[in-house]
């Protein structure tokens, strides 16, 4: 199993979803559309996908932008050694309870402080092989949020895993799942579609 | 193709499942398979485990529908990859069927659950104790539809060589058996129709072919165009047709109408003249359109009656049109044997007697009527139907209207007669008065016989009307069934029809029937060939079939299951059953 990459700890939760923290340097293991552990305990773990990275000002960060010369120093030591984390939203897309993968939301959120991890290949594809793509309807939940390049994101990143372990099957019927939960709303789903076409387009056009 | 299609197309697995609808209007199922994967006309079944009954229906449309309109309109292959596009369609548009739900059936025991149970379920249903009714309710959401199976429809319409049924053609789809009851064809009136080139005549070769092969009805056919008894050759394909003496030459005879008749060049079994005395006034009646008689003839011929009582037709051929002689004095007066003597004696009009004589003259000079028979050939046929055999009357010569009505009418009203005669002496109680034998006249062109002008007046109509009271029924056979008399057609037991193009004629097919909005444009679209839609009282529910072609296999077929059947009875015979 690939190492397990912790790239922050946890500020605030709730059900749905939680946010965490990590330095400024730690920014570049978590990225947008990638999938997220909490360890709570050796039992019982909860399932996130990233859908927010952002970055706070601060009083230092506003002088440092209106003053005529920014030093290296202060450009390393602000961005090393700064106070304010990097805030991190994640989805909850489920948990997993002695062994057993849940695609519900988890009975109770993460606490403070908790160790978030980046999911390693075999643990996304377990979580997003299990059941039967259920998982989907927390990320299209919430309107507000950006749901067809999340949900693109996630494809894109999944299929590529899924792939690699053989699981060819798994985009079309992560594709259809999706249909079947967003036919009613034809504009959304469109839009979703066409962000996947774009990024399977991409795709074929690197790999080509 | 999907599992699922495939599994649809072979073994009839589900093709979609039932969204609603009701007992007024169709049912609604959506497919789950390709509309292409189905036609109209396919019997389904609705088949849910769950439920009390198992439905029987048709596809009398099919619509394609959307989860919302925008992705029908919308151009998605022009939008997305050819593979998300393929993934969308298949989840956002589909195809609504419409079953019209005929009938319905307790349905079994689980066979594999409960074997037993269901063997005595089968046999109840072998015993006729269960069968499928009329639907009087509907399956409940999401049951299952599927296309019917060969047991399906052997269930519903019978089996093959059992009893008394007749395989007439083969569900369109997956070409299994349907077959019709002879006995219940014939238990009322029939009729076949289709457009001029649609099979008619070889279809109703095909049943005539069955109901002589069945041998428990009598079959008298008037061929107006020598067409049923002798060989022939299609006139599409040129191809050998065998006729119906050539292929039971025991069982049928053919009789030629006047004395010299040649069928196709050959001498028929034997030949029919009619006798002069057995023409009634209203033989001639009924051929008023036909003779452009006028309104006082009826009143001439009551008059003739009433002179010459059964000889009024030979005493009115004797007499001399406009016949003068000169008296004592030398002065021109009408001649005793004219017409006008007779009409001034009887005080009839004497220009409208001159009229019916000189228009009677094409019946006068009908070499088939004689004042004296050379055999009672007319007691020969009756004879004959009544001794299980079979009787084609050629036209031969004589193929004009004229002919065919006035024979066929005179024929069918002196049999009519006599198995009425014979019916009421069997119900009577009467010593030794067997049981008639069920007996089936099929008739050409029956509009001619049987339009809204003459049928109340032949005995065609009667027939209809009387359905098997007197143990007659017809068998008509018409391109044109809209210039039937409703009346008449709405008495039909069982209607097979081809392709008809003209709105009323379909109109005319479905008279009386339910469900007539949803058979019609089955009706308007049926394949112009070999396609029929059978319906009506005979049949358990109306259903397309393509129908059995009339070639040498079918012969083959046909005496190869008499064969069969003799074979089983002298084995059975011999084991004393």
């Amino acid at each position: 199993m690939a190492d397990h990459i912790e790239i922050g700890r946890l500020l605030r939760s709730e059900t749905v979803g939680f946010v965490f923290g990590c330095k400024l340097d730690q920014i570049d293991s978590p990225s947008f559309g990638s999938m997220v552990r909490v360890k709570m305990d050796d039992h019982y773990q909860i399932f996130g996908l990233i859908y927010d990275i952002r970055i706070q000002d601060d009083g230092l960060v506003k002088q440092l932008i209106t003053s005529d010369t920014l030093v290296n120093e202060a450009w390393l030591d602000t961005r090393g050694n700064r106070t304010v984390p990097v805030e991190i939203g994640v989805l909850a897309l489920g948990y997993m309870l002695d062994d057993q993968v849940s695609q519900l939301l988890p009975p109770r959120p993460p606490l403070s402080l908790d160790e978030i991890f980046l999911c390693t290949p075999e643990e996304i594809a377990a979580f997003t092989s299990a059941g039967r793509m259920g998982y989907l309807r927390h990320i299209m939940r919430d309107q507000n949020k950006p749901v067809a390049e999340l949900l693109a994101a996630h494809l894109k990143n999944t299929r590529e895993v899924q792939e690699a372990e053989g699981h060819s099957e798994w985009f079309d019927a992560a594709v259809e799942e999706l249909i079947t939960l967003m036919k009613d709303d034809y504009p959304t789903l469109m839009t979703v579609l066409g962000v996947v076409d774009e990024l399977e387009s991409s795709q074929d056009g690197r790999l080509g | 193709m999907t599992e699922q299609q495939r599994s649809a197309k072979t073994n009839s697995g589900p093709l979609g499942i039932i969204t609603g609808g009701g007992l007024k209007e169709n049912l609604k199922a959506r497919l789950t398979i390709p509309a292409s994967e189905v036609q109209e006309g396919a019997f389904v079944v609705v088949d849910d485990k769950l439920d009390k009954w198992t439905f029987y229906g048709l596809i009398t449309d099919l619509q394609l529908w959307a989860t919302d309109p925008r992705y029908a309109n919308e151009d998605l292959g022009g939008r997305l990859s050819p593979r998300l596009a393929k993934l969308l369609r298949e989840q956002t548009l589909y195809t609504n069927a419409e079953i019209m739900n005929t009938l319905m059936m307790e349905r079994g025991p689980d066979p594999v659950t409960e074997t037993e149970a269901y063997f005595d379920w089968y046999q109840e249903v072998l015993d006729e104790k269960i069968r499928p009714q009329p639907a009087k309710t509907v399956p409940q959401h999401h049951a299952p539809v599927r296309l019917a199976r060969a047991e399906d429809i052997a269930l519903i319409f019978g089996e093959e060589g059992k009893k008394s049924f007749f395989r007439i053609g083969d569900t369109l789809e997956q070409g299994h058996p349907v077959c019709v009851n002879l006995d219940k064809l014939v238990q009322r009136s029939a009729g076949i129709f289709g457009a001029t080139g649609t099979g008619k005549s070889f279809l109703t070769r095909v049943i005539l072919a069955g109901l002589i092969n069945h041998g428990k009805t009598a079959v008298l056919i008037f061929d107006m165009h020598n067409e049923y008894g002798p060989d022939d050759t299609a006139s599409d394909t040129g191809m050998r047709v065998p006729g119906l003496k050539g292929k039971f030459p025991t069982k049928v005879r053919m009789v030629g109408l006047g004395r010299n008749a040649t069928i196709r060049g050959e001498r028929p079994d034997y030949t029919l003249e009619v006798a002069e005395s057995d023409i009634t006034p209203e033989d001639v009646l009924l051929l008023s359109q036909e003779l452009n008689l006028r309104e006082t003839t009826a009143t001439t011929l009551d008059a003739l009656r009433s002179s010459f009582h059964g000889d009024w037709f030979h005493e009115f051929k004797k007499m001399r049109s406009k016949a003068t002689i000169k008296d004592e004095e030398g002065k021109t007066i009408a001649a005793p044997d004219s017409v006008q003597v007779w009409a001034e004696k009887k005080g009839v009009n004497v220009s409208a007697a001159e009229s019916l004589h000189s228009k009677l003259g094409r019946l006068f000079n009908a070499p088939y009527i004689v004042e004296q028979p050379a055999a009672n050939a007319l007691q020969q046929m009756i004879d004959n139907l009544d001794n299980g055999q079979h009787v084609v009357l050629s036209f031969g010569d004589h193929e004009k209207d004229l002919d065919y009505l006035f024979v066929s009418n005179l024929l069918t009203r002196r049999i009519r007669e006599e198995w009425e005669k014979r019916t009421n002496a069997y119900r009577s109680g009467k010593q030794g008065a067997p049981e008639p034998r069920p007996l089936v006249i099929a008739v050409e062109e029956a509009h001619k016989l049987l339009n809204r002008e003459m049928a109340s007046q032949t005995s065609f109509s009667t027939i209809a009307r009387e359905m098997r009271k007197y143990y007659v029924t017809l068998l008509i056979i018409d391109q044109r069934p809209s210039q039937i008399y409703d009346e008449v057609m709405s008495q039909l037991g069982t209607r097979v029809t081809g392709w008809l193009g003209d709105s009323d004629d379909i109109a005319a097919v479905l008279t009386g029937l339910a469900g007539r909005d949803a058979l019609r444009g089955m009706l308007a679209r049926l394949q112009p060939k070999e396609e029929v839609l059978m319906l009506g009282w005979g049949v358990p529910m109306p259903i397309v079939v393509r129908s059995r072609r009339y070639d040498d296999a079918f012969w083959d077929e046909l005496l190869k299951f008499k064969a069969s059947a003799r074979k089983n009875n002298a084995v059975f015979d011999e084991l004393d059953f």
